[in-house]
């Protein structure tokens, strides 16, 4: 070779290893027995391990932490299909618990990392390492999270009534129609019951609104012990209640009304003084006469009028 | 189907070749999970930006009920004047089943990492294979997971994209006596299909 060829070559090799050692991702050259035979600055840094530590040792024995068997499952295709390997943070945080080190932007306590591996080839064309890309995705992943936990937030508090915890009446009324269609296809019995509490307006005048909350607070307390999992509860109104009973018939219904009815009755209300309330309810099993929600609702509302009209207290099945 | 984009002949090539890409990566999983993989023929179709959210639509109606929008990985590659990116959509998948294929020895909690094995391998078998007969390379970005994101196909028709049809290969892989079926869609946009069309028409001379 030339003398120019040479300092031509070293010159390359020279600004590629200055690449290599200066850029913002980690490089790792692997051998097939998992041993480590390149390790660039960025992972010097973030590992605070030199390269006399780590050349030569197999990573599983210089990180612990990297569990082998998932490593080594992901690994292996670039072995033996010589096809390149993606991880990404959704899978597995990191492969290497690198601490975060922004101290004034950063929101993190480890780096995110994704990472590709991809096949080296020999001379005879055969992989005989493999090369693991480790980027950091800290501020992506970051983002993304607190980007689902604000919609889910966001979509809690658009369902849910602050006071009670229940779901508020507009997403209620949309799971009532959902109950609905079901029941259209599926024939499965489904049964509603309105109730409201008895006299509420009293208790408001007597003792004042804050109690008049706490009252509405126990009540919505009681339903959620007595109903099941399955079961879609609201607040409808001021002092007006409304659940949805899946897979259940007007009997059924009217033993859950009773239960529920019986629970409220028993419970003790600490204001000034011990206050006791009492809730009317309507049970309405759906059927295919009923041929819309509002009609469902209506109905369920008149066994309600009728529990109250027999003087309250009570359940009524219509 | 309109043809604008591609003539009969530079579509019959292509055909050609995305039926080796199939069969080779069909092959390569095959081996990898030790099953028979049912062939089918690869769709070419050029397609608008609607046609495409309604068929991303479809599947995901044809997921189970359970989880909402599309379930897979998507993948961006590029390379010899050709750019792309390839969806993995996920229907109709047991996740049991398709743990026990990739011998893992529980379900629970791992469906990211089934996605992401099964993306690595046909994803990049296939890619690999069309580029190979292109006489090209891609380079493949970073898989992303699309987790049930519902807003993909309705964005897709309210997004300014740029573009307005698109080359669409869509392969269909099952496993026999198994509930594991997914969808690969290479989509190639008509404002990134120039080099193919320059290869496709070298192949034809």
């Amino acid at each position: 070779m030339a003398q120019d060829d040479i300092n031509h070559f070293l010159k390359d090799v020279h600004w590629l290893m200055d690449i290599l050692q200066n850029i913002d991702v980690g490089l790792v050259v692997l051998d097939r027995e998992y041993q480590v035979c390149l390790w660039n600055q960025f992972m010097q840094n973030h590992s605070g391990k030199a390269p006399e530590h780590v050349l030569g040792q197999s990573l599983f024995d210089v990180f612990p932490q990297l569990p082998q068997e998932w490593f080594c499952r992901k690994a292996e295709p670039a072995f033996v299909l010589q096809s390149a390997a993606f991880t990404t943070w959704e899978q597995r945080p990191y492969l290497f618990h690198f601490p975060h080190y922004r101290p004034i932007t950063g929101s993190a306590e480890f780096m995110y990392q994704n990472s590709t591996i991809i096949p080296l080839l020999n001379t005879h064309a055969e992989v005989s390492h493999i090369c693991l890309i480790l980027y950091d995705v800290t501020d992506t992943a970051i983002s993304k999270i607190t980007q689902t936990e604000t919609n889910n937030r966001l979509e809690d508090l658009s369902r849910i009534d602050h006071l009670t915890q229940l779901f508020n009446r507009g997403y209620w009324e949309s799971c009532l129609e959902q109950e609905f269609k079901r029941f259209d296809r599926y024939h499965i019995p489904c049964t509603l019951i309105m109730f409201d509490i008895d006299h509420f307006k009293r208790v408001n005048d007597t003792h004042g609104h804050s109690v008049g909350d706490d009252v509405i607070r126990v009540i919505s307390q009681c339903l959620k012990e007595e109903m099941r999992e399955t079961d879609v509860a609201g607040r409808y109104g001021g002092e007006e209640f409304c659940v949805i009973l899946t897979a259940t018939d007007s009997d059924g219904g009217l033993e859950f009304a009773e239960r529920l009815r019986n629970r409220v009755e028993n419970q003790r209300i600490m204001a000034q003084n011990e206050i006791r309330v009492t809730i009317s309810l309507g049970v309405c099993e759906l059927n295919e006469s009923i041929e819309n929600t509002q009609t469902w609702i209506k109905r369920a509302d008149q066994a309600l009028y009728h529990s109250k009209n027999r003087g309250r207290n009570q359940s009524t099945q219509n | 189907m309109t043809t604008k984009l591609l003539n009969e002949d530079q579509r019959d090539c292509l055909q050609e070749i995305a039926n080796v890409a199939m069969g080779q990566s069909a092959d390569r999983l095959a081996r990898l999970l030790d099953v028979f993989v049912v062939l089918s023929i690869p769709t070419v179709g050029i397609l608008t930006r609607n046609d495409i959210a309604m068929a991303l639509q479809s599947l995901q109606q044809s997921n189970t009920e359970v989880t909402h929008g599309l379930t897979g990985v998507c993948q961006g590659f590029i390379g010899g004047g050709i750019a792309g990116e390839a969806l993995l959509i996920f229907n109709g998948t047991n996740y049991h089943d398709l743990a026990t294929l990739l011998r893992y020895q529980q379900s629970e909690g791992i469906k990211n990492e089934l996605l992401m094995d099964t993306t690595n391998v046909l994803g990049g078998a296939c890619l690999h294979s069309l580029a190979k007969q292109l006489d090209t390379h891609f380079s493949l970005g970073p898989p992303t997971l699309l987790n049930g994101n519902p807003d993909l196909a309705s964005s897709l028709q309210e997004r300014e994209t740029g573009w307005s049809e698109a080359l669409v290969i869509e392969i269909n892989y099952s496993i026999e006596d198994h509930k594991v079926n997914c969808d690969l869609l290479l989509v190639i946009s008509e404002n990134c299909i120039d080099g193919l069309l320059e290869k496709l028409n070298y192949l034809l001379e």
